[in-house]
Formats: structure tokens, C-alpha cells, sequence
């Protein structure tokens, strides 16, 4: 296998309520042999607070971690979909416009390195490795488990930024699953909102959007749902038990990161994937399937 | 419902205000010809009062000041579905952000202090801490909007769970990430940037 290097930007909620994210990448990433680096001393990327009331910080956050990321080599590998979009938008903007752009530099006092690749680690797992060399690591082919793959807003919005997949029917996480040996659904809601931020401020709403997406999945016949996103993982998980409370439903649905799932089908022993860490416990489903 | 008539007057135009919209977004109001696809697929438009094609038709009225008395742009989650439809190209989601910047600029008059609350307690983390810390963020969030039980159940579940980090370093580049800050208040001062 050639050399895979990348230079990995976790992002805020990976060293905290993610932590199962940060941990099943590290360990799918070593069981494929693919080198990552950690950006040094990277700082929050500003998420949605910092481009909602204030883009010339948004920039020049995106844009010193970039800068920091200059310190090692390799494509910049990135976990969760909020960093990937802020990441992505911060270049795409700079690169548009000469204004902003002089002022991010004023802000950072540095170059900005608007070339470097930003890529999602789907991006890495499904195009750079390839589905063909994955599905030649499977040690235990996911099969029979039906997976709902949950996109979010951030992945694939607006078209001209990420430029992951097609904006409105995308099928790189389905790409993804069918290398490991996993059924997907069609379903409804893959590309609807969660409710993203607003969990803090606004709960309410979240537990009415998130309630329609467990719905939707539930009614394709999903087993789970799988997710590339900490801020969809947190509606979606930890606040299921709520949302089954105020709309007197009962789910019982999984939510997996595409590394935990993609880990199983590895072989990476379940207690490396950070699969006790879910709200929600897959450990029934994955019995029933055989899968632990 | 009796459904209130919207009236517009000339006194409350104001042009040079869109203006700056359209500059801070990088993104022209007058290409919308009111299709309302961006309302049809927005996930917020149910709580908005003005939904997204009619801020747009708002502004190409010059009427922003009615815009920000509202809550639609606070209700607003950023999921770039309406920049993505629009067959017009009119970059809602980069117009939502300029409007909140001009009400968070004024402080005001906005309704939706929540929303603003986690905002401002958000950034304050980056630049105390240079990252996020959940755990701190929802304390102070709770304290400060005096909901102090919110979300209370979710917290013991939380922690055990290993999902909330109770302890927390500072980043080693801390004076680095002051300087970001401050340079940008200064080029503010002197009214050289956004
Ligand atoms: S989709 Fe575009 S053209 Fe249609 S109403 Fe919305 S902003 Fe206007
Ligand atoms: S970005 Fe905001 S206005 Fe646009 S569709 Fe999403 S929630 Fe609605």
C-alpha cells in the first residue's frame, strides 16, 4: 500500500463530548495504515457562533489553524462536518475575495495557505484509500445490518464549498458502508437539519426537527443511523431519550460515527471504538447481527 | 387568525443599510424574483415570522430595521439549504450571517437574547481557552440565561459517559490567539475592516 499521510485537525468536539469519534478515527486510520498527524496547538475553528455574528473572525480563526497546519504534512484530515464546512468556507471566501483576504492577513499576521487540501475523512477513506482497498481490510463484513446514512446540512452545503459529493442526493457514505459490507436505507430525511447549535439556546426546536429525522429512519427500516458529525451525533444520541419522551415514541436507534462502524468491520476490538460511550446502547443490535 | 396587513412606508427605507448587506455577504438582493424556494425547503421557516424569501424581498425594500425587530434571523441554523437552491444565486445563509453581524454590532434590537447569549459566551471560550469546553460553556449558558436546572438530567449521564471534560488547559499559543482578537479590534477602531 502506498503511503497515506494527513494532518489531522479534531476539532473541539472531539476532545470532549466526541471523544468515541477521536478515538475509533485514530484506531481505523492505524488498523489501515494511514499516517496522522496532529495539527499542533490547533485552535477551535469559531463553528457557527463565530460566522453568525462575526465573518472576520470566523476567517481568521479557519485561517491560523491553517497556518498551524503548515507545521506538518500531508492533506488536512477532518473529522467533524462543522470544522470541515468553516475550514472549507474560510478558503473558498479568501479565495474570492482580495478585501477580506488582506484583513485575515492583517489579523494573523501570516500568509494564508489557501491551497492546502481540506478533506473530510470521508473523502480519505472512500476516494484517497478507496472502497476497493477497504473492503480488502475487512476482517468481519458488517452484514445484515440496515444503516440510515444521516448527512446533515454541513457535508455537501452549499455546493460550491465542501464539493464532498452531489448537494442534494449524495452516496459517499453509502459507498462507504457497502465497502464494509453494510446495507443502506432510502429514506427521507438524510439531508434535513437537525437543528445543529441550537441545542444549547433552543432545545425545543432540536427535539422537533431531530424527532422527524429518528422518524423518518425508523420507517425505512434503519437499524441505526450513521452520522460524520459531532453536533448531529449529540441530537441524535443524547438527546433521543428526550425526544421519545416529549413525542411519546420509542426508537431505541443507534447512533454510530462512520468510524465505529467502519472499526467494527476492521476487526478493531469493540472497547478501542468507544461504543459504551453512546447514549444510546448498540450492544443488542450489534449481538443480534453477530457483530459482537 | 386575522391575518395583519404589512405596511411599508417610504420613511423606513433605508438603502445604504442593504447596501452594506450586500457587501458584507458578497451577495446582490436584487436578483431574487420571489420564487419562495428557499422558504419551501428551509427547516426554520415554521418558526420565522419573516421567512427567507421574505427577508430578501425586506431588503430589496430597504426595510432591514423590520427585519432585525424580528426573531427570523436568529432562528436561522446555518444549513445552507436556501444558498443551495436559490436558482438566482442569492446567497441567503451569507445574508443571514451579515444581518446578525449588524444586529449584534447594535446589540439589538434583537429579541432573541438566548441565542446571542451562547453566541458571546462562545467566543469568550476561544479566546480564554482557545477551544471549546462544553462542560463550561452550558454552566455558564445556564447561569447566565437563569435556567439553572436546564439540561440537568443530561449532565450525571454525561459525565460518566466520559463526555464532558471537567478539567480543561489552556492552549499553549494563547498570547498568539489574543493578538487575533485585538488586531482585529484595532483595525475595527480604525475602520479598516468588516
Ligand atoms: S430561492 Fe432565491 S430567487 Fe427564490 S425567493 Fe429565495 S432568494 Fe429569491
Ligand atoms: S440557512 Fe437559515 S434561512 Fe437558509 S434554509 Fe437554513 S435555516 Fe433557513
Amino acid at each position: 500500500m502506498s503511503e497515506l499521510r494527513y494532518a489531522y485537525y479534531p476539532g473541539c468536539s472531539l476532545h470532549a463530548s466526541a471523544s468515541e469519534y477521536d478515538l475509533s478515527t485514530r484506531e481505523v486510520f492505524a488498523a489501515l495504515s494511514i499516517g496522522l498527524d496532529e495539527v499542533p496547538d490547533w485552535i477551535c475553528c469559531g463553528a457557527t457562533p463565530a460566522h453568525n455574528v462575526d465573518e472576520l473572525l470566523s476567517l481568521s480563526l479557519c485561517a491560523k489553524n491553517l497556518e498551524l497546519a503548515e507545521q506538518v504534512s500531508g492533506d488536512m484530515a477532518v473529522a467533524c462536518a462543522a470544522c470541515f464546512s468553516r475550514l472549507k468556507f474560510a478558503q473558498h471566501v479568501l479565495k474570492e475575495d482580495d478585501r477580506k483576504l488582506h484583513q485575515v492577513e492583517q489579523a494573523i499576521d501570516a500568509k494564508v495557505p489557501l491551497e492546502r487540501n481540506v478533506k473530510h475523512l470521508l473523502e480519505i477513506l472512500v476516494r484517497d484509500l478507496g472502497a476497493k482497498r477497504l473492503g480488502q481490510a475487512v476482517k468481519k463484513p458488517l452484514s445484515g445490518l440496515k444503516v440510515a446514512c444521516y448527512y446533515g446540512c454541513l457535508l455537501t452545503r452549499p455546493p460550491e464549498v465542501p464539493q464532498l459529493d452531489d448537494c442534494e442526493a449524495p452516496t459517499i457514505m453509502e459507498q462507504l458502508l457497502h465497502a464494509v459490507g453494510a446495507e443502506t436505507v432510502d429514506w427521507t430525511h438524510k439531508m434535513e437539519c437537525c437543528g445543529a447549535n441550537f441545542t444549547l439556546s433552543r432545545p425545543g426546536v432540536v427535539l422537533q426537527l431531530s424527532n422527524a429525522i429518528l422518524d423518518s429512519a425508523k420507517a425505512a427500516g434503519a437499524d441505526c443511523i450513521m452520522v460524520g458529525c459531532p453536533l448531529c451525533h449529540g441530537n441524535l444520541d443524547i438527546r433521543q431519550k428526550e425526544i421519545e419522551g416529549v413525542y411519546h415514541r420509542s426508537y431505541d436507534m443507534p447512533i454510530f460515527y462512520l468510524t465505529q462502524l467502519v472499526g467494527l468491520a476492521l476487526g478493531v476490538p469493540a472497547d478501542r471504538l468507544g461504543l459504551d460511550a453512546l447514549i444510546v446502547s448498540p450492544q443488542r443490535l450489534l449481538r443480534e447481527r453477530k457483530l459482537l | 387568525m386575522k391575518k395583519k396587513k404589512m405596511l411599508l412606508s417610504q420613511e423606513t427605507m433605508d438603502i445604504a443599510m442593504v447596501r452594506k448587506v450586500e457587501s458584507l455577504s458578497g451577495t446582490s438582493v436584487r436578483r431574487c424574483f420571489q420564487c419562495g424556494k428557499c422558504s419551501a425547503g428551509c427547516p426554520m421557516a415554521t418558526f420565522m415570522e419573516h421567512p427567507p424569501n421574505r427577508v430578501v424581498r425586506l431588503l430589496q425594500l430597504g426595510q432591514w430595521q423590520r427585519i432585525l425587530a424580528g426573531r427570523s434571523i436568529w432562528y436561522c441554523a446555518s444549513c445552507e439549504t436556501c444558498s443551495t437552491r436559490c436558482p438566482n444565486k442569492v446567497h441567503l445563509a451569507s445574508i443571514m450571517d451579515a444581518l446578525r453581524k449588524l444586529s449584534w454590532d447594535h446589540d439589538g434590537p434583537s429579541k432573541e437574547s438566548y441565542v446571542q447569549l451562547a453566541n458571546k459566551l462562545f467566543l469568550q471560550n476561544i479566546r480564554t481557552y482557545g477551544r471549546q469546553y462544553e462542560m463550561r460553556l452550558a454552566a455558564v449558558f445556564n447561569v447566565k440565561s437563569g435556567q439553572f436546572l436546564k439540561d440537568m438530567m443530561l449532565g450525571p449521564k454525561l459525565l460518566t459517559k466520559g463526555k464532558l471534560k471537567v478539567f480543561h488547559q489552556k492552549n499553549k499559543n494563547m498570547a498568539e490567539i489574543e493578538k487575533i482578537f485585538s488586531r482585529i479590534e484595532e483595525m475595527r477602531r480604525k475602520g479598516e475592516a468588516l
